[in-house]
């Protein structure tokens, strides 16, 4: 949002030693943040007056002429095109090194053969019209050699106002509104605005003119003010008015069109003039099912049920606070105008104007809930603004006025003693009431109690409590002011997160003991992405606005994240490892509760650690077993990981190589590897292994384990052994290690030490060799007592599993 | 044998006076002193000899051993300072490579906020990353139509309620772990949430959809406004070191009251205005205020009883300013070439 310097001028005086940088840096330091400061005379830099002295043909250009130009220091030769240009006028002359409004940048140059120093401009060129008929010929103030800003009496600031911020202050979306501020900040007389609307037309009722206003839902349209101008002239609008438009970026239309705005831009409320010819009735409305408007720009808009219109008797003239329609638009031949000057629904013409993609300069501030005080002050600005352009005006109707009961302005009580204890110091009491007072509060005051009214502009959606006066106190009094304490509090200790605390153990470990690089994938996946890993993506929740279609899911698995890590950085290095700690989402009833009232709750997600591994080696997934064994056991102290089969295989793995991972029993996830299909959809070089673990289920495994003790030394020493058996490759290491160590009490561990498969056994066979420790806790076992058990357990594998002896 | 360990010591002295190198004491060492040795094997012999000589000869050879040895020892260290000399060693040489793992820098900026907070009593609180409209809007005072609840900017989850309301959306902010935090503990509070956020908006150096965010709150009696500003300076010098200054600006906020956005002096130019704080001197980081009370009253706190202070940054936006990141896309990358800089 531009504010104009000199339009806020209109309303308050500041002393002349105030800079616009001091204004810029106050206004964001106690209201809002100022972005910005535009200082206009440095707008034209380099362009200056010029005298034509004579015009000469170009020898080698019909329509080209030689034309010198004083500009009092010298004087330039310059090559002009167009067809106006004669001697003795007054003219804007670009310099070399001026850049225009367009970007062209003015240089010395040859055209057809003759020498160019500088520019004539058009209007056009000059960014001040759309007149390309020929260059703009100055009128007699202009003095030669002057800057042309300075023609122009440029001398206006504008600062550029952050509006995104200033959602709950409607009142500040205008000039009247940051005067009120600045008159505040700076301690200046801000003029009343009666003041500045002038003097109020009488509004007579002429019966000849039959027109008539119904609000059908004011619930909608707290108020709607409307009246019939005739003998209205529709021109361009004249310089003052169409300069303070161009100040603030705004394109100058018509007379009445600037005039709604500039009505607008100054005092916050949209206006909307209507062409009167065929209305005889202003409806305002619901719309209704299947009905459309063709607005303003053009395009053919449907309308919804809950969409404010106003009509005439047959159709919609326009979207209520957000635009006009085409059939009602003025024209260079309209003569009579109807005024809207209204308030309708914040929320709903929010809504209208989000649906159809429509934000306009009256939208943003209906949405914003605007003071319904304020449409009576804008039209008898508008009417009184209007008769300065058009004094032959006549108006023609009585002044509608449709409202019910305007609601009353409320009070705050605000107490000292609570003010103080929420800032955390005392701040002058006189100071709090005057502050109060000059924003347009009316304060009373009843020993150390304030009785606060709000005042209109104020009370729509903005100050509701004494909450909100805190805020209006402090920003104006200044938050540098306040001097800082810490909190004084009774010690105590809180509550450990202990599940955080572990997750950052675990990405400690994987990091700084496994090497592994933390990687930050997008929760969001893509059909496409899915479909390469043969991933079924059907149950899969999905954004309903996406940005694009790569992110157009929530995902389910950490795996397409960490494969895609592998892709990136695969001609980097060929050993590559990372990890993910993140969220995965599902289709399914969750824990978190939806609200504090019902019982529905948010869908189900977890927290997964993810590893992936990837090198040109064949053995990955032993390697990445390793891993995770190495991983578990440094997080989990004693504990063995058991790898076992696992049945459901993702479309991506490695039938072969994929196996679930327990620990104490509990499966907490599984291990695998990329699939050759998977890998070629992907065109990835190398192996890829990946490991996917619910988090929140392992942390808690290791919050419940019971803590750790040592082992007392044992008393009696143990008897090894080192057995290998030679066993069908499809029996399990899982299934025969257990039966060895339930064997027998005495053997304490089997530790798998060497497993063989080769030539010198049968195909089909594997064998897997243990070293075996027998202990007693009694006594010390004797050679032939541990030979007796292990020629039992021998027989008893043979039974079981077929299993023979390795005998070389 | 009196005259044999005579004549070993001799030999043995004018072996090690010629000796030139390790490898010639090595061969000396064999042939004299070692276990199996000319020396031991003479000491060996004493045990058949009578109680007498056994006493002297005993003796005399202990004697001769032990100025062997030292004889030894001191040639030993004078050559070996002569043969290092001759080996030359580059001590430039690089050592093995080790590999090494990286933590994520957000990781990393986030600990050392959760470090700081958790050294002052506050809990580290945790929440859902797809929120329920109720609490990523509605609870913080965000009613529904609110201009603050653009569905341009939120990610809204394709699954209607039982009203026909989108009502699931990718948390905007950290925020609505407040409300969760306050349900779930009670007054009086002090916790701080860090958590990845998203925003619909297309992705550039500047802007990513999804980023990275830390809030605080802190909720007892007579929580002020003072005490909000002390201790928003602690997590400026925490951040930027101890010559940081703040300053508080007006921000609407609608879950604060009132509503402010906290800068630091810019810790590259200390203030004095340069390219990262575009010539200001301040960096603005944090949003902040007063818990609204419409915000603890969703929480199930009275704020007749209590009040609150909440502030909450972005922690993508921290790390970017901290090392000097220009591409904020990089942090969500896992290209190996950025993340193995940590």
């Amino acid at each position: 949002m531009y504010i104009s310097y000199n339009w806020l001028k209109d309303f308050i005086k500041l002393s002349p030693k105030v800079s616009p940088q001091e204004i810029a840096e106050r206004l964001t330091s106690h209201t809002v943040e100022v972005e910005g400061l535009e200082n206009q005379s440095e707008s034209f830099l380099n362009i200056v007056v010029g005298k034509v002295l004579e015009v000469k043909k170009h020898p080698n250009a019909d329509r080209l002429r030689l034309v010198l130009v004083d500009i009092k220091e010298k004087k330039l030769h310059i090559v002009c095109g167009a067809p106006n240009v004669a001697e003795g006028q007054l003219v804007a002359v670009a310099l070399v090194g001026a850049i225009l409004p367009g970007g062209l940048e003015i240089k010395t140059s040859e055209i057809r053969g003759e020498l160019s120093e500088g520019m004539i401009c058009a209007e056009d060129e000059l960014g001040l019209g759309k007149d390309h008929d020929g260059i703009m010929v100055l009128d007699k103030r202009a003095k030669v050699g002057e800057p042309f800003s300075q023609y122009l009496k440029l001398d206006d600031i504008i600062f550029e106002v952050d509006n995104k911020s200033l959602s709950n202050r409607p009142d500040l979306l205008s000039h009247y509104g940051l005067a009120r501020e600045l008159g505040v900040i700076f301690d200046a007389h801000l003029k009343p605005y009666e003041k500045v609307i002038g003097e109020k037309l009488e509004f007579v009722n002429d019966k000849k003119i039959k027109f008539d206003v119904v609000v059908e839902n004011k619930d909608v349209c707290a108020r709607y003010m409307a009246v019939r101008i005739d003998n209205v002239k529709i021109s361009e609008s004249p310089v003052w008015l169409k300069e303070r438009l161009i100040s603030i970026h705004q394109r100058p239309v018509n007379n009445i069109v600037d005039i709604t705005n500039y009505v607008m831009f100054e005092c916050g409320q949209p206006l909307h003039a209507f062409n009167a010819d065929n209305i005889k009735k202003i409806i305002v409305r619901l719309a209704r099912k299947n009905e459309t408007i063709e607005t303003l720009d053009g395009k053919e808009r449907a309308l919804d049920v809950n969409d404010i219109v106003i009509c005439d008797n047959t159709q919609p003239i326009a979207i209520a606070g957000v635009m006009g329609g085409r059939n009602s638009e003025i024209n260079d031949t309209t003569h009579s105008i109807i005024l809207e000057s209204a308030n309708f629904k914040a929320a709903t013409v929010r809504k209208t104007a989000s649906r159809l993609g429509l934000r306009t300069e009256a939208s943003v501030r209906f949405e914003k809930s605007l003071d319904p005080l304020l449409t009576e002050d804008a039209l008898h600005r508008f009417v009184s603004l209007l008769k300065k352009v058009c004094p032959e005006l006549k108006i023609s109707s009585e002044l509608f006025d449709v409202k019910d009961k305007l609601p009353e302005l409320s009070n705050i009580e605000l107490d000292f003693v609570w003010l103080f204890s929420k800032i955390g110091q005392e701040i002058p009491k006189e100071q709090v009431v005057s502050i109060l007072s000059k924003l347009g509060f009316k304060v009373v005051k009843h020993k150390d109690v304030l009785n606060i009214t709000i005042p209109s502009w104020r009370a729509t959606k903005d100050v509701k409590n004494r909450e909100d006066l805190v805020e209006e106190i402090l920003r104006i009094y200044g938050y540098d002011n306040i001097e800082s304490s810490l909190p004084t509090e009774k010690l105590s200790v809180p509550e450990i997160n202990q599940e955080r605390m572990m997750e950052r153990r675990i990405k400690d470990v994987l990091a700084l003991k496994f090497n592994l690089s933390e990687s930050y994938n997008y929760s969001f996946v893509g059909e496409e992405q899915l479909k390469k890993l043969n991933i079924d993506f059907f149950n899969h929740l999905k954004l309903a606005n996406p940005l694009s279609e790569i992110h157009s899911m929530l995902r389910q698995s950490l795996v397409p994240g960490l494969v895609s890590n592998i892709k990136i950085n695969q001609f980097k290095d060929d050993k590559l490892g990372f990890f993910e700690v993140g969220s995965v989402f599902f289709n399914a009833p969750g824990e978190f509760k939806k609200d504090n009232e019902t019982e529905d709750v948010v869908p189900y997600q977890e927290k997964r650690l993810g590893i992936v591994m990837a090198n040109n080696e064949s053995d990955i997934f032993i390697s990445l077993k390793s891993l995770v064994s190495g991983f578990l056991r440094e997080i989990i102290f004693q504990n063995e990981v058991t790898f076992s089969e696992f049945e459901n295989i993702p479309g991506w793995a490695n039938k072969k190589l994929v196996a679930k991972i327990s620990i104490l029993g509990k499966e907490i996830g599984w291990i695998g590897t990329l699939n050759e299909d998977a890998s070629n959809n992907l065109n990835l070089k190398l192996k890829v292994g990946l490991v996917e673990i619910n988090l929140d289920a392992l942390i808690k495994i290791i919050l419940d384990l019971a803590p750790l003790r040592f082992q007392e030394a044992a008393k009696y020493p143990a008897v090894t052994r080192d057995l290998a058996f030679v066993i069908f490759e499809e029996i399990l290491y899982n299934d025969l290690k257990r039966e060895i160590i339930s064997f027998n009490s005495l053997i304490k561990s089997a530790e798998l030490f060497d497993i063989y498969t080769g030539d010198k056994l049968a195909s089909g066979e594997k064998s897997l060799a243990f070293h075996l420790s027998f202990q007693s806790d009694e006594r010390t076992l004797t050679s032939s007592e541990v030979d007796v058990i292990q020629n039992e357990l021998v027989a008893h594998l043979a039974n079981k599993f077929e299993a023979k002896l390795r005998n070389f | 044998m009196k005259n044999r360990l005579q004549a070993i010591r001799a030999e043995f002295l004018d072996k090690l006076k010629q000796a030139q190198n390790l490898d010639n004491l090595r061969e000396i060492e064999l042939k004299y002193l070692s276990r199996k040795g000319e020396l031991s094997e003479v000491m060996h012999n004493l045990k058949d000899l009578s109680l007498e000589l056994k006493k002297e000869l005993g003796e005399l050879a202990n004697n001769i051993k032990k100025e062997l040895e030292n004889s030894f020892e001191e040639t030993k260290k004078i050559i070996g300072i002569k043969d290092d000399n001759k080996v030359f060693v580059d001590i430039t040489l690089p050592g093995e490579k080790v590999d090494r793992g990286h933590l994520n820098p957000i990781t990393v900026i986030q600990r050392e906020m959760e470090d700081l907070f958790t050294s002052l009593g506050f809990i580290i609180a945790d929440g859902p990353e797809l929120e329920s409209d109720y609490f990523n809007f509605t609870a913080l005072n965000i009613p529904p139509l609110h201009p603050a609840r653009d569905m341009q900017d939120t990610f809204y989850v394709d699954s209607k309620n039982s009203d026909g309301t989108l009502d699931l959306v990718m948390r905007t902010h950290t925020s609505p772990v407040q409300v969760r935090t306050m349900k779930k503990f009670g007054a009086p509070l002090k916790a701080v949430i860090p958590g990845r956020c998203f925003r619909n908006e297309a992705t550039d150096a500047r802007h990513e959809h999804t980023f990275y965010q830390f809030e605080g709150i802190m909720i007892d009696k007579n929580i002020n406004f003072a005490n909000l500003k002390s201790l928003l300076e602690i997590v400026g010098k925490k951040l930027f070191g101890p010559n940081t200054k703040l300053r508080m600006r007006p921000k609407f906020y609608p879950f604060v009251e009132p509503g402010n956005n906290g800068e630091y002096t810019c810790f590259l130019c200390e203030g004095k205005g340069c390219r990262v704080c575009k010539n200001t001197g301040w960096l603005e980081i944090v949003g902040a205020g007063l818990v609204h009370p419409d915000v603890l009253r969703a929480g199930g706190i009275d704020p007749e009883q209590y009040s609150g202070l909440a502030f909450g940054f972005g922690l993508t936006r921290l790390a970017m300013l901290k090392y000097g990141v220009n591409d904020v896309r990089a942090f969500n990358s896992g290209d190996l070439k950025f993340l193995e800089q940590i």
